[in-house]
């Protein structure tokens, strides 16, 4: 059992804000513990940040922002490459943060800092990709162009499900186009986020232009109350991102806002067995079920009852063995979920699951540990049979590691099954027919598609999709969509005399 | 135990690369004859565990099935990369050749196991394989010429 050293070396961290340009004590009275989830060792204190906190930290951001705005971007762009370097330099601590404060497995742990990088680099192409485009003599002598310019002061609400890199979705992109931010981490899991601070003081970005402020839904509340920020960008739950969408709407502030997910993994009785179940171990029990991107209804296609058994067997017979321990130990697949809320609120789902009579054929209840720690976070993989659309466990979001296993009898209604959902996230296909993957393709309500993957995620050069209940605004977060996000757009029509 | 994620792998490549190349530093303190081929060797190890470790660092995304891409037994793999006070250059380049064969067999598993997986990663492993066949020929031969 490799056990990798602890990032952590002082015993309990006390975190600070980061405004403008310095690492600011809070005077809050609020403070909450933040435990590693599998330890269950407390390994930092949080504050919850005053409203005088939040309001200085926007301000900062505001103040800063005229001589960014003029700050060229090959300027800006140079600190981010900056940013990257150290990154890339901080790679494993930045990793083994991650694992100790939400509890993923190391590779997801790395994964996570990979695909945050990933956002800095595009970013990085700022001065092409915020290029405008024009058109000589639209009339004899009078030239037309169209130019991007910053906005003014974002912020962004984060998720505990990836601390690291969701931020990273959207203020690379922020701060590349000329605006200045302020992120608001997830109280649960603040502290990689403190780090990616320091290291963007270090790159040199300039005092005020990154803000990081902690708090709760308090904070939340300030912030997309502000008169100053401009704009939003949020992930979470849909219950919670509804109201923050109309809060941005009555506030007249843009807004992303990533949300909830019931996503469905369709198999095909064409599907290639053994490639598919390893990406179906990740998409239901990676992360352990805590993204908006895992599987959670896993539809087996076709009325072939020897090609169903033989798929779920599989599929359970894989479950059954994933190793579920500490995220630093190598060896582990799957970690615990990240709070004792999670896990009661998913042994919940389960309880539901068999009252409404779905066949429960896959019990994590009892968790089974490698390595001596408490099972406080801990749940094993768990699977459902016999699941229908309509049941709760069927239709509602559980975030937590539990497959829920339905039948269809041909594509045509695995997809009705998938579009009669609310939500609209991240669907897959796995199938060695082009023909189905096309079909599927073209008729799911999902925002990201997989076809033969089961986590769509996509690249950060790509916009992060989503539908329906799924997604609130119109721009997504990353690559394209993100630049014309945080970017005005000026229409000039000129003419010399 | 079985291997199961990418980053028990890649920490058994890296130990892998680590024992050969103190195997051929051994040797180049010992055997005068051929010194710049078991340094050239050790040097190729540690660059190889770059590579690897690139491959594996660049290509590792939350996404991707890293916790689940493997089922290696490492007992399997293990090298005795131990020579005998009294070996002879004969035993050194026989014990050189049969670590070879294991690192080579460990590269070929590993990059089949995960082909379909993590792309990049099965590739670096396949190129290193590769590269270790090369050096596996190389010392058929000098053991060809000592008789």
């Amino acid at each position: 059992m490799a056990l990798l050293e602890e990032p952590i070396k002082k015993e309990v961290l006390e975190l600070k804000n980061y405004i403008n340009g310095e690492w600011v004590e809070s005077k809050s009275d609020q403070i909450l513990d933040i435990v590693n989830p599998a330890t269950q060792k407390t390994i930092a204190k949080v504050p919850m940040s005053t409203r005088d906190e939040v309001n200085t930290a926007v301000q900062a951001a505001k103040e800063a922002f005229p001589d960014w705005r003029r700050t060229t971007p090959l300027s800006r762009t140079r600190c981010l490459f900056r940013l990257k370097e150290l990154m890339e330099k901080n790679f494993e601590e930045l990793s083994r943060i991650q694992t100790v404060e939400h509890g993923k497995t190391i590779d997801e742990s790395r994964g996570e800092t990979r695909r945050g990088a990933e956002m800095v680099e595009v970013a990085t192409g700022i001065p092409s990709l915020m290029m405008g485009y024009n058109l000589e003599d639209i009339a004899s002598g009078i030239d037309e162009y169209v130019i991007y310019q910053p906005v003014g002061v974002f912020c962004h609400i984060a998720p505990f499900n990836f601390p690291f890199m969701v931020p990273l979705w959207f203020s690379p992109f922020a701060l590349a186009t000329g605006n200045t931010f302020v992120v608001k981490p997830s109280p649960r899991d603040p502290i990689s986020q403190v780090k990616l601070a320091e290291l963007v003081e270090e790159a040199g970005f300039p005092p005020g232009v990154y803000n990081v402020v902690h708090g709760g839904a308090n904070a939340a509340s300030i912030l997309l109350e502000h008169p100053d920020i401009k704009g939003v960008t949020f992930v979470g739950s849909t219950e919670v991102g509804k109201g923050v969408y109309k809060k941005c709407g009555e506030t007249y502030k843009r807004a992303i806002v990533q949300t909830s997910a019931k996503n469905f993994m369709v198999v095909m009785p064409d599907a290639n067995i053994e490639a598919t179940i390893p990406a179906l171990m990740t998409s239901f029990f990676g992360n352990t079920g805590q993204r908006c991107l895992s599987g959670a209804n896993l539809v087996i296609v076709g009325e072939d009852n020897a090609f169903y058994n033989k798929f779920l067997n599989a599929f359970v017979d894989t479950a059954s063995r994933i190793r579920v321990g500490y995220g630093l130990d190598e060896s582990t697949q799957m970690g615990p979920m990240q709070s004792i809320d999670g896990k009661q609120g998913a042994l919940g789902y389960i309880e539901k699951g068999i009252k409404e009579g779905a066949k429960l054929i896959l019990d994590g209840r009892k968790p089974k540990i490698i390595g001596d720690y408490p099972d406080t976070c801990f749940l094993n993989p768990t699977v459902f049979e016999g699941v229908t659309p309509d049941m709760t466990i069927g239709k509602e979001e559980i975030f937590g590691p539990v497959a829920s296993v339905m039948r269809a009898k041909d594509l045509d209604e695995a997809i009705g099954i998938c579009n009669a959902s609310s939500y609209g996230n991240g669907d897959a296909i796995f199938t060695s027919s082009g023909k189905s993957a096309r079909e599927f393709q073209y008729r799911v309500e999902s925002g990201n598609v997989g076809i033969n993957i089961g986590i769509v995620a996509p690249m950060a050069f790509f916009p992060f999709g989503g539908m329906k209940d799924s997604f609130f605004g119109v721009l997504h977060g990353q690559g394209r969509d993100a630049i014309r996000f945080f970017t005005e757009s000026k229409v000039v029509i000129q003419r010399w005399l | 135990m079985e291997l199961n994620t990418a980053s028990e792998v890649i920490s058994l490549a890296k130990k892998l690369e680590e024992d050969g190349a103190k195997l051929y530093e051994d040797l180049a303190q010992r055997y005068i004859k051929d010194r710049e081929t078991w340094l050239s060797f050790a040097k190729e190890n540690r660059r190889n565990v770059i590579q690897i470790e690139r491959a594996y660092y660049e290509v590792i995304t939350d996404a991707i099935e890293g916790c689940f891409s493997f089922k290696i037994n490492p007992d399997e793999y293990m090298l005795k990369t131990k020579l005998a006070e009294n070996a002879s250059y004969s035993d050194a380049l026989n014990k050189a050749a049969r670590m070879e064969e294991k690192i080579i067999k460990f590269y070929s598993d590993a990059a089949e196991q995960s082909k379909s997986l993590l792309a990049d990663v099965p590739r670096v492993f396949m190129m290193v394989a590769r590269k270790r066949d090369d050096r596996r020929a190389k010392l058929g031969s000098l053991l060809t010429k000592e008789g």
